[in-house]
């Protein structure tokens, strides 16, 4: 094949490979908020006190300023670390892949070593509002304890991208993508195992809701666990995680002990049971899938001009493409996760047709964990993963709006969504 | 460096009168007795000392005699009781009376600040000496493990051996320091090695060695991240050891049956005693840098040298797991002095970017233990474990001292004023 006919063939895979992912994005993007769905411009003020606003406001101007801070240091981190570290490698007995490995885990040090003073004052911060009840000494040694599970995680990654890299050369990334995705799959399938300190809920009450709720869902029964969290925080939460039979939804404890009522937690229990019934731990891995490809491809790419991934002095080179990658693109994932979230909202409100019990919810979240009911819309854009607490209200209401009258047109489902399950 | 102001000295054959092992703890009740009233005074003398020290930076000749001669008989009655010595001692601690017996220098001026916060920078070599001679109540040290083994061994065969004996020596050295530094009488800081000065050395015969080819230099940043570091080894060997039970039993079997270890199996195992001494070394920092996954062969600082399978002795493998006991009960004492020394040195690296030697031998020491403990299980050689510390000292003596007699030292008679000499001899 001459050159240019080559040149050709990579310039229709490409297109072709772009199309395929417009064509599966716009797959997964799909959703069951009716498309119709206009949200009241609502004042936060109606829902909340000039105290309570000023408090989240200065509460989330620190947080804010700090995470800035830290992703600079972050960034200027691991690019003084790509240019410097690769010196590491006379500390090394263990190889090419061995060494690869310890360049790799000593990036995230670095990282963790320049985050450090932001996270510190960060707790300092949350431990002054009453937010965390963990002091900072206790959760410094916490995340410098907790680097070891990074750094296995660095490990396996490397290990697969050095252990493709030294056959395939700079084309590791065509098998290395789909490695990382089954991995994810897989993590995300024994996720539920590995939490600690969780048990089965032993309120019969609730449980019996929660089986109501699978059914209004068309789901079979889902276990709900009870993660105990109380003596490091008093902020509630809760998750859906695992996929097929090690589906679970899982309770922090200080929702349940700490002055949400009964409708507050069954809001949240459908929401949670709004992830399982819409697939969104499915298309979380499907997204993944997606952005494995051309993130894998730009690294291996990055690291062509330095040896490749083969050589393990690629590795510092390769945690800067990923973290500014990822820097990058946090727009894009903080969108998706989004549109989920808001999808299990309208889901939970669906299921529970109880509006006023979600509004509740949600201005109790702003008390609790001081979110700021209507940050600033660069914010939403870079670190925004849920709505504000403002939307979520506002869906409430519009939602409230559109319960079914007797004898009435307007149904919550919309006329414009796919509906739930 | 610099002999130390206060030096153990050793004469003595191994030989044990069984009679006064077998009621040794009882024997002792006298001395116990005398040594605890001693001590009161003794512990009021040391803060007198302590203060005139302060002072006049220089120990007074008084109380310096009284607090020596008592650290002296506390040496002579612990090694009476470790076994680390035959005859019954006297009652005075006088000098060259004992065959483990400690020398003195006169005193000498001192830091005034090291005096001054002597309490504080005791703290680690207190640990230390906990780890090494159950003191503070920690039961599993050293000494006592090597006193209640080797009681055993001397009440059936009338001889220490030597192995054990000096362990208990090492023990013995390093609590004397750390009384000549606890009692104001010197300002040298213990030191932990056990080769430094060397404990009079076996031949180096053992199939199984330690080679130590380690500058002392230690990267700061793989320090502070030293025990995150080390979570991707340590579960890798987690999962290699699941392997290296299977291989170790079917060892086991192929070496009961024909008296060798069959080749593979071998390899298998080697590398895998290789990696974990690797890890090992890395982890508590015997060892600067970032080992391999594959336990190489000369690919580590500090490594395991292996020599080549040779027959062995059916009897001794059928009973291996029986056999290995004591040197397993050995091994878990030296690995909390592996552990002390691990985390005194991370302190120490990550200010200094080195690693104490004293720390790093006595890990090396902890290590070599271990690996050939682990090599005996393991049917990589039907050699006992060797735990004397100066198994792997150096062959030719230090500078300035005449040279070491392998098969042991001449007797001290009993009853006689030992010949003082220090160590080795």
């Amino acid at each position: 094949m001459s050159r240019r006919a080559r040149r050709w063939a990579w310039a229709v895979a490409a297109l072709v490979a772009a199309g395929a992912w417009v064509w599966l994005a716009s797959r997964l993007w799909r959703t069951s908020v009716p498309g119709d769905l206009r949200l009241p411009d609502l004042s936060a003020s109606n829902y909340f006190s000039h105290a309570e606003l000023d408090r989240t406001r200065t509460f989330e101007r620190f947080e804010r300023i700090d995470f800035l801070l830290s992703q600079a240091a972050l960034v200027l981190a691991l690019l003084v670390y790509s240019v410097r570290g690769r010196a590491l490698v006379r500390e090394s007995a263990a190889g090419p892949i061995g060494t690869g490995l310890l360049l790799g885990m000593l990036a995230f040090g670095v990282v963790w070593l320049a985050q450090l003073p932001f996270e510190v004052a960060g707790v300092w911060w949350e431990h002054h509002y009453g937010v965390s009840k963990a002091g900072v000494v206790e959760s410094v040694v916490d995340s410098w304890l907790s680097l070891g599970s990074v750094f296995l995680f660095v490990c396996v990654a490397i290990a697969i991208v050095m252990g493709l890299a030294r056959p395939l050369g700079n084309r590791w990334w065509l098998a290395g993508a789909p490695v990382f995705v089954a991995l994810g799959l897989l993590f995300t399938w024994v996720q539920p195992y590995l939490i600690p300190d969780v048990h089965r809920l032993r309120d019969p009450r609730l449980t019996a809701e929660a089986r109501q709720l699978a059914r209004t869902e068309r789901l079979p029964p889902i276990p709900v666990d009870v993660e105990d969290v109380h003596k490091f925080t008093d902020l509630p939460n809760a998750e859906a995680v695992g996929l097929g039979g090690s589906r679970r939804v899982v309770l922090w404890d200080t929702l349940l002990n700490d002055g949400f009522g009964p409708r507050q937690i069954r809001t949240v229990l459908a929401h949670e049971l709004g992830h399982h019934a819409h697939g969104h731990l499915w298309k979380q891995v499907g997204w993944s899938a997606l952005t494995a490809f051309p993130l894998a491809f730009l690294i291996a790419l990055a690291t062509a001009r330095v040896g490749g991934m083969r050589v393990p002095t690629a590795v510092p080179l390769a945690v800067l493409v990923l973290i500014l990658l990822q820097l990058v693109t946090s727009p894009l994932t903080t969108a998706v996760t989004r549109r989920m979230e808001a999808e299990a909202d309208w889901s939970a409100l669906r299921a529970t047709r109880d509006p006023t019990g979600a509004r509740v919810l949600f201005q109790g979240f702003a008390k609790k964990a001081l979110e700021q009911p209507d940050p600033p819309g660069w914010w939403r854009l870079i670190a925004g993963d849920h709505p504000t607490i403002m939307e979520r209200i506002e869906m409430a209401r519009e939602f409230q709006a559109r319960r079914p009258r007797p004898g009435g047109p307007n149904r919550p489902g919309g006329s414009g969504g796919s509906g739930p399950r | 460096m610099a002999e130390s102001p206060i030096r153990l000295t050793l004469h003595d054959d191994l030989v044990r009168s069984r009679l006064t092992v077998f009621f040794r703890l009882l024997l002792a009740i006298p001395h116990l007795v005398w040594i605890s009233m001693w001590g009161t005074a003794a512990y009021l003398a040391v803060i007198v000392n302590w203060f005139a020290t302060l002072f006049v930076a220089k120990s007074p000749d008084g109380l310096h005699r009284f607090l020596g001669a008592y650290l002296r008989y506390s040496i002579h009655v612990r090694a009476y009781l470790l076994l680390a010595a035959n005859p019954y001692p006297a009652f005075l601690g006088q000098p060259g009376t004992y065959p483990v017996d400690l020398e003195i220098d006169p005193p000498e001026r001192q830091n005034r600040w090291k005096v001054g916060f002597r309490a504080i920078l005791l703290l680690p070599a207190f640990m230390l000496l906990a780890i090494l001679s159950s003191v503070g109540g920690f039961r599993m040290g050293l000494a006592p493990v090597s006193a209640f083994l080797g009681w055993f061994a001397a009440l059936f065969t009338g001889r220490a051996p030597r192995g054990l004996r000096d362990a208990a020596v090492y023990s013995l050295r390093y609590s004397a320091e750390f009384g000549g530094y606890m009692f104001v009488l010197t300002d040298r800081y213990p030191g932990a090695s056990p080769t430094d000065p060397p404990i009079p050395s076996v031949a180096q015969d053992h199939p199984i060695v330690l080679s130590v080819e380690d500058d002392l230099r230690r990267s700061r940043l793989l320090v502070f991240f030293r025990f995150a570091l080390v979570v991707p080894h340590l579960v890798w060997l987690q999962l290699w050891s699941i392997l290296a039970l299977l291989a170790g039993v079917a060892n086991w079997f192929a070496t009961l049956a024909t008296g060798r270890s069959p080749a593979p199996l071998r390899r298998f195992l080697s590398a895998f005693l290789r990696y974990s001494i690797h890890v090992y070394a890395f982890f508590w920092l015997t060892a600067n840098p970032f080992p391999g996954f594959v336990g190489k062969p000369g690919s580590y600082p500090v490594d395991v040298e292996i020599a080549p399978g040779e027959r062995q002795n059916r009897w001794r493998t059928g009973f291996r797991f029986l056999l290995a006991l004591p040197a397993l009960l050995v091994a878990g004492a030296l690995n909390y002095l592996l552990t002390i020394a691990g985390l005194f040195g991370w302190f120490v690296a990550l200010f200094t970017g080195g690693m104490p030697k004293g720390l790093r031998d006595a890990g090396a020491y902890a290590l070599r233990y271990t690996a050939q403990t682990y090599g005996y299980l393991y049917l990589l050689t039907d050699r006992y474990p060797h735990a004397s510390p100066g198994l792997d000292a150096p062959p030719g003596p230090p500078a300035g001292l005449p040279p070491t007699p392998t098969a042991g030292v001449e007797p001290a008679p009993e009853g006689s004023p030992a010949r003082s000499e220090p160590v080795p001899p």
